[in-house]
C-alpha cells in the first residue's frame, strides 16, 4: 500500500485496509494515527479540510466546571479531572458515554502532542491563554507559539497592538488579563507599535497580517519596534495570533530575538491563523504515519460490511471510523429534520432536559433556548454512541460491531463553543482508532 | 432639559417625522424613545415606499396619499430610495387557463392599469403586460407554466435610516432627541397634560420634562402606555414576519400568492432577497415577539410556488414587527384598513395629548404634517409653515456619484455605492475620515460594504448609544454571516468613541449577538445551521469569565 495523498485515484485497483476513517479534522486524524500506531493499515477519506481548520488552534479539553475569575489557576483541577467532572455533571456528554475510558485522556493527549509537532508538550495541567476579548481560555494543549503566554506562569505581560490596525484591541486584552490577577495572572499593560500603517488598507484580515509578517525583514523590524515600546520589566509580549501562516513558521522566534523578550500568541477568534496551522500539522502527521489519504466523498456507503467507492476507487475495510464532523463538516445535517446523511444513522436531539431520537424532527426553535448563551440542544445534536464509541440504533444497540464514531458527529456537546470540542475529538478519535484496529 | 412646546413619545417614523416637522416650524421639541430609533415597525417592515396598490379598492384615499408622499420622499432623500419594479405573474391551476382564470388575469391587468393613474405622483413608470416569453427572459428562475405577467413600479427604502435621518434633521433644527429613555409616566393637572416623567434605561437617570402638548407615537407600545396612564388607544396589532435570504433570487420584485390566497412577495434587496410577509393578530407583549416555525414555513411555501430556488437559498434571518392597524371587529387581518387615525384624548381628561394609530410608512410625512398642524392649533401660536416635503433630509441635497467617490478616495466601488445609498452626500464626509486616518479603511463587512470609518461616523453623529444601534445605522451584525467579521471590530470602534471600558464593550457585544440569535432560532436549517455553528465558535470567547 502506498503512502501519502492520493487525490486522483480514478482507475486504480481496489484498496483493502484494516481501517477506513471518514473525515478530515482532528478526530479523523487522531483515529487514523492511533490505528496506524497499533499496526493497522489505514485509509482516510476526506472531502475537504475538517472544521479543525476553522478552530482557534488551541485545544480545550474540559473548561474547569464552575470556576470563577477569582479562583487561582494553580488550584484548579487538571484537564483529565475536569473531564471526569463534566462526565459526572452531563450524562449526555461524550466523556460520560465513555465511562471509565475518559481517563485515557492521559494517553491521548501526550500521543497527540508527540505527533503534531507544532503543539507544546503536554504537562498534565492546563495552560491559560488570553483571548482577544481579554478572557482566559483553558487549554490542555496549545501551540508552541502560545505557550510562553500561559497566564498561570508568565511574568509581567504586555499586550501588543499594531497602531495601523484596528481589528485587534490590545487594551481589551490587557484589561482582561489584569482582571485575572486574583487567579494568578501577571500584571498586564497594553502597548502599540507602529506597524501596518498601510495606505491602501490592504492588511485587514488575520491571514493577511500573518503573510505580511512572513515577508523578509518584517519580523525583525516588528521586534525592533517592540523593543522600543515595551514597558520596563515586561517578560512576555502577547501578540494577536498572526505570527506566521506556516506551521513551522519562525516569525515568533525572530520577533523574540529582535525584541529581547519572550513572544507569545493569544488564542484567536475563529477562523484563525493557528487553526490553519493546526490543519497543516494534521496533514503532515498523516503523511509521516503512512496513512493513505483519499480526497473525495463517499457515495452510497453501507458501512463496514460492503466496499465503498470514492472517486472510482473501491475501498474495503473491516472497520470504519466515522469522524465526519457536525454541521460544518456535514456529518450531521438538518433538512427539515436532523439526519446523518452518509449511513442514515439515527440522530439524537434533546429538548427541555429530555433526549431522544424522536426529537430530531422537532422545529429548530423548539430545540433552542431563547438566551443565546444558554446551552443550545440543537447545536449539540448528533449520534449517540455506546461506551465503545459505536453508534447505536433507536433501541440502543450498536448499529455494527465494527462501526465507530469520533469527534463532533457524536452529540451531547456543543463542540464549537462549550470548550470541549477538540478535547472530545482527540479522545474519541484516539480511542476509536484503537478500537477499530482491534486494540 | 425641562420645558418644551411638545414632547414626542416614540422614535419610529411618525415620532421622528413629527419631531422634524415641529422643529422646522420653530417649536421646541423633546423626543423620547425607550429603545433605539426605528426599533419597531418603522424599521422591520418591507422597506417599501409603495403606493399601496393593495388598498386601491378599499382605501383609495390611502393609495393616493401614499403615492403623493412617495414623490415627496424621493425629493427629500433621493439617495435612500431605489426603484423596484414588481412582476405580477399570471398563474393557472392546470396547463391551460380556464375562462375564470383568463377573466381574473384581465381584471388584474385593468386593476394595475388603474394604478397607473397614481404612478405620476411618485415618478413611477406605467405598467406593462408581459408575454410568457418576455417574463421568462426577465426572470428565468420563475417556475414554468406561467401565462405572462403585468408589471407595476414601486420604490424601496432603508426605513431604519429614514427614521434616523428624520431624527437627525429634527436635532439640527433644535429638537432634543433622547434614545434609550422611556416616558414612564404622563403628568397631568386639571384635565390637561403637563409633561412626562422619563427614565434613562441605560444610566438609570430620571427626570421630568414639561410641555403643554404630548404626542404619543409609540406604535405597538401605545395601548400599554395608554393603559398605564389612564387613557385608551385601541388597535389590532398585526404581527408581520419577513425572511432574509442570502442571495438575490430575482432581478425584480415578484408578487405572489400564499397558500391561503394572501398576497405576498419575494424582493431583491442589495445582495439579498426579502420574502414577506405574514399578518396575524397578536395579543402578547410587543417586546416579546419572535418568529415561529409555522410563519417561516408559510413564507417559504408561498415563495416557492413561483420562485422554486428559495429552497436552495440560505435563510439568514426571520424578523418581525407589529402593524398598528386600527381596531375593528369582524374583519380578517388583511381586510383591516391601512388608514391612520389621530386620537385626541381631551375627553379622557388629558387635553393636550394626541395619539397616532395606523398609517403607512409611505405616508409618514403627511401623517406627521397632520399631527404637527394639530399640535400647532393646540398651542395656538403662529409658526412657520410646514416644509418637510421640500427641505432635504441630512445628506439628501444631492446624490454623489459613487464611482467618482471610490476613485477619489481609493476605496472599492461597492463600498462607495453602499455609503452613498446609506448616507447620500455625507458619504464624502465619511471617506474624508478614512483619508485622515487610513486605518479607518478597514473593511468590516465585504458583503454589506461597511468600513470602519462609517462606524465611527455613525457613532459620532447619528445618536448611537449602544452597539446594537449600529444594526439600524449601517447594518452591523445583520448580514448573511450574522456578524462573524464585523461585530467585535465594531464593538471596539464604538467602545473607543463612547469611552466604554472592556467590560461594557463585551456586554454590548453580547447584546448585539443576542438580537441576531433571536432572529435565527426559527430558521436554523441546512447551511444556515453550519453558519450558526461557525458563528458560535467565533464568539465563544464573549461569554467566558
Amino acid at each position: 500500500m502506498t503512502n501519502g495523498s492520493d487525490a486522483s485515484s480514478g482507475g486504480a485497483g481496489p484498496v483493502a485496509a484494516d481501517v477506513l476513517v471518514v473525515g478530515g479534522g482532528m478526530a479523523a486524524v487522531m483515529a487514523a494515527l492511533a490505528a496506524r500506531d497499533a499496526g493497522a493499515s489505514v485509509v482516510l477519506v476526506r472531502r475537504s479540510p475538517g472544521a479543525t481548520a476553522l478552530s482557534s488552534g488551541a485545544i480545550g479539553v474540559a473548561p474547569a466546571h464552575g470556576a470563577t475569575a477569582a479562583d487561582p489557576f494553580s488550584g484548579r483541577p487538571g484537564p483529565v479531572d475536569s473531564a471526569r467532572r463534566i462526565a459526572a455533571a452531563r450524562p449526555d456528554h461524550p466523556y460520560a458515554r465513555l465511562g471509565v475510558a475518559v481517563g485515557r485522556l492521559e494517553e491521548a493527549l501526550p500521543f497527540a502532542a508527540a505527533r503534531l509537532d507544532l503543539l507544546a508538550p503536554y504537562t498534565g495541567r492546563s495552560r491559560w491563554i488570553a483571548t482577544p476579548y481579554g478572557s482566559a481560555a483553558e487549554c490542555a494543549l496549545c501551540q508552541r507559539t502560545m505557550a510562553p503566554g500561559d497566564l498561570a506562569v508568565a511574568g509581567p505581560v504586555a499586550a501588543v497592538g499594531f497602531r495601523g490596525h484596528l481589528g485587534w484591541d490590545a487594551r481589551l486584552v490587557a484589561h482582561g488579563v489584569a482582571r485575572l490577577r486574583a487567579a494568578g495572572a501577571p500584571p498586564a499593560e497594553a502597548v502599540e507599535i507602529d506597524a501596518f500603517r498601510t495606505e491602501a488598507g490592504a492588511v485587514a484580515w488575520p491571514h493577511e497580517l500573518a503573510r505580511a509578517l512572513e515577508q523578509p525583514g518584517a519580523a525583525e523590524e516588528t521586534g525592533a519596534r517592540l523593543r522600543e515600546a515595551l514597558p520596563p520589566g515586561t517578560e512576555v509580549a502577547l501578540f494577536p495570533p498572526v505570527l506566521g501562516l506556516a506551521s513551522q513558521s519562525s516569525v515568533c522566534d525572530r520577533i523574540a530575538a529582535a525584541a529581547g523578550v519572550a513572544v507569545a500568541e493569544t488564542v484567536a477568534d475563529v477562523p484563525s491563523v493557528p487553526g490553519l496551522r493546526l490543519d497543516q500539522a494534521l496533514r503532515a502527521a498523516l503523511v509521516a504515519a503512512g496513512v493513505r489519504v483519499v480526497e473525495g466523498s463517499l457515495d452510497e456507503a453501507r458501512g463496514p460490511s460492503a466496499p465503498v467507492i470514492v472517486r472510482g476507487l473501491e475501498i474495503s475495510a473491516a472497520a470504519w471510523v466515522l469522524a465526519s464532523g457536525r454541521f460544518i463538516g456535514g456529518g450531521i445535517v438538518r433538512r427539515g429534520a436532523l439526519l446523518e446523511p452518509l449511513l442514515n444513522l439515527p440522530v439524537e436531539a434533546s429538548e427541555g432536559g429530555a433526549a431522544g431520537f424522536h426529537l430530531a424532527r422537532r422545529p429548530s426553535a423548539s430545540l433552542t433556548q431563547r438566551e443565546r448563551g444558554a446551552p443550545q440542544p440543537l447545536l449539540a445534536a448528533g449520534l449517540r454512541v455506546d461506551d465503545r464509541l459505536r453508534p447505536v440504533d433507536t433501541r440502543g444497540r450498536p448499529v455494527h460491531e465494527a462501526l465507530f464514531a469520533a469527534g463532533a458527529v457524536i452529540g451531547g456537546h456543543e463542540h464549537a463553543s462549550d470548550g470541549t470540542g477538540l478535547g472530545v475529538a482527540m479522545l474519541t478519535g484516539y480511542l476509536a482508532g484503537r478500537y477499530a484496529s482491534g486494540r | 432639559m425641562d420645558d418644551f412646546d411638545v414632547i414626542v413619545v416614540g422614535g419610529g417614523v411618525n415620532g421622528t417625522g413629527t419631531a422634524r416637522d415641529l422643529a422646522m416650524r420653530g417649536l421646541s421639541v423633546l423626543l423620547l424613545e425607550k429603545a433605539d430609533l426605528a426599533n419597531g415597525a418603522s424599521g422591520a417592515n418591507s422597506g417599501m415606499i409603495h403606493g399601496g396598490i393593495r388598498y386601491m379598492l378599499s382605501d383609495r384615499h390611502v393609495t393616493a396619499l401614499a403615492c403623493r408622499d412617495s414623490g415627496y420622499i424621493q425629493r427629500i432623500a433621493p439617495h435612500l430610495l431605489f426603484r423596484i419594479p414588481f412582476l405580477l405573474p399570471f398563474t393557472s391551476r392546470s396547463e391551460a387557463r380556464t375562462l375564470a382564470e383568463r377573466a381574473a388575469h384581465y381584471a388584474t391587468e385593468v386593476y394595475v392599469g388603474t394604478y397607473d393613474l397614481f404612478q405620476p405622483l411618485k415618478r413611477g413608470k406605467p405598467s406593462a403586460r408581459l408575454t410568457p416569453e418576455e417574463l421568462y427572459q426577465l426572470e428565468p428562475g420563475l417556475r414554468p407554466g406561467l401565462h405572462g405577467a403585468v408589471t407595476f413600479d414601486e420604490w424601496g427604502i432603508d426605513s431604519h435610516r429614514l427614521c434616523v435621518l428624520n431624527a437627525l434633521a429634527a436635532r439640527e433644527h433644535g429638537a432634543k432627541i433622547r434614545t434609550w429613555t422611556e416616558a414612564r409616566e404622563l403628568l397631568a393637572e386639571g384635565g390637561r397634560v403637563t409633561g412626562v416623567r422619563w427614565t434613562d434605561v441605560l444610566t438609570g437617570e430620571s427626570g421630568v420634562a414639561r410641555a403643554p402638548v404630548v404626542f404619543n407615537a409609540s406604535g405597538a407600545w401605545s395601548p400599554g402606555f395608554a393603559r398605564r396612564n389612564g387613557f385608551a388607544v385601541r388597535m389590532r396589532p398585526g404581527k408581520g414576519v419577513h425572511l432574509t435570504l442570502d442571495r438575490r433570487l430575482s432581478n425584480y420584485g415578484v408578487a405572489l400568492t400564499a397558500v391561503d390566497g394572501r398576497q405576498m412577495f419575494v424582493m431583491p434587496h442589495e445582495s439579498e432577497s426579502i420574502v414577506g410577509t405574514t399578518d396575524d393578530d397578536y395579543y402578547g407583549d410587543p417586546d416579546d415577539l419572535e418568529a415561529t416555525h409555522d410563519e417561516v414555513e408559510y413564507l417559504l411555501e408561498g415563495a416557492e410556488s413561483l420562485v422554486p430556488s428559495v429552497r436552495r437559498a440560505r435563510v439568514t434571518r426571520a424578523w418581525w414587527a407589529l402593524r398598528t392597524t386600527l381596531w375593528e371587529f369582524g374583519k380578517t387581518e388583511d381586510a383591516l384598513s391601512r388608514e391612520h387615525a389621530i386620537l385626541d384624548h381631551a375627553s379622557e381628561g388629558l387635553a393636550g395629548l394626541v395619539s397616532l394609530v395606523g398609517g403607512k410608512l409611505a405616508s409618514y410625512r403627511s401623517q406627521s404634517q397632520e399631527v404637527a398642524d394639530l399640535v400647532v392649533a393646540k398651542l395656538g401660536r403662529p409658526t412657520r409653515p410646514c416644509r418637510t416635503h421640500e427641505e432635504p433630509l441630512p445628506g439628501g441635497a444631492t446624490v454623489p456619484d459613487a464611482g467618482a467617490l471610490a476613485a477619489a478616495h481609493g476605496v472599492g466601488a461597492p463600498i462607495a455605492a453602499r455609503l452613498v445609498y446609506r448616507h447620500g452626500e455625507r458619504a464624502a464626509e465619511i471617506l474624508r475620515l478614512a483619508d485622515d486616518d487610513p486605518r479607518l479603511r478597514l473593511v468590516l463587512c465585504r458583503d454589506e460594504g461597511i468600513i470602519a470609518a462609517e462606524v465611527v461616523f455613525c457613532v459620532r453623529h447619528e445618536l448611537v448609544r449602544r452597539l446594537q444601534d449600529l444594526r439600524r445605522r449601517c447594518r452591523v451584525g445583520v448580514g448573511a454571516c450574522g456578524g462573524s467579521d464585523c461585530a467585535r471590530a465594531a464593538a471596539q470602534l464604538a467602545g473607543r468613541e463612547l469611552g466604554w471600558d472592556p467590560e461594557q464593550t463585551r456586554a454590548e457585544l453580547a447584546d448585539l449577538l443576542e438580537l441576531g440569535w433571536r432572529e435565527r432560532r426559527a430558521i436554523l436549517d441546512g447551511h444556515q445551521l453550519a453558519q450558526e455553528e461557525l458563528l458560535r465558535g467565533v464568539h465563544a470567547g464573549v461569554g467566558r469569565p
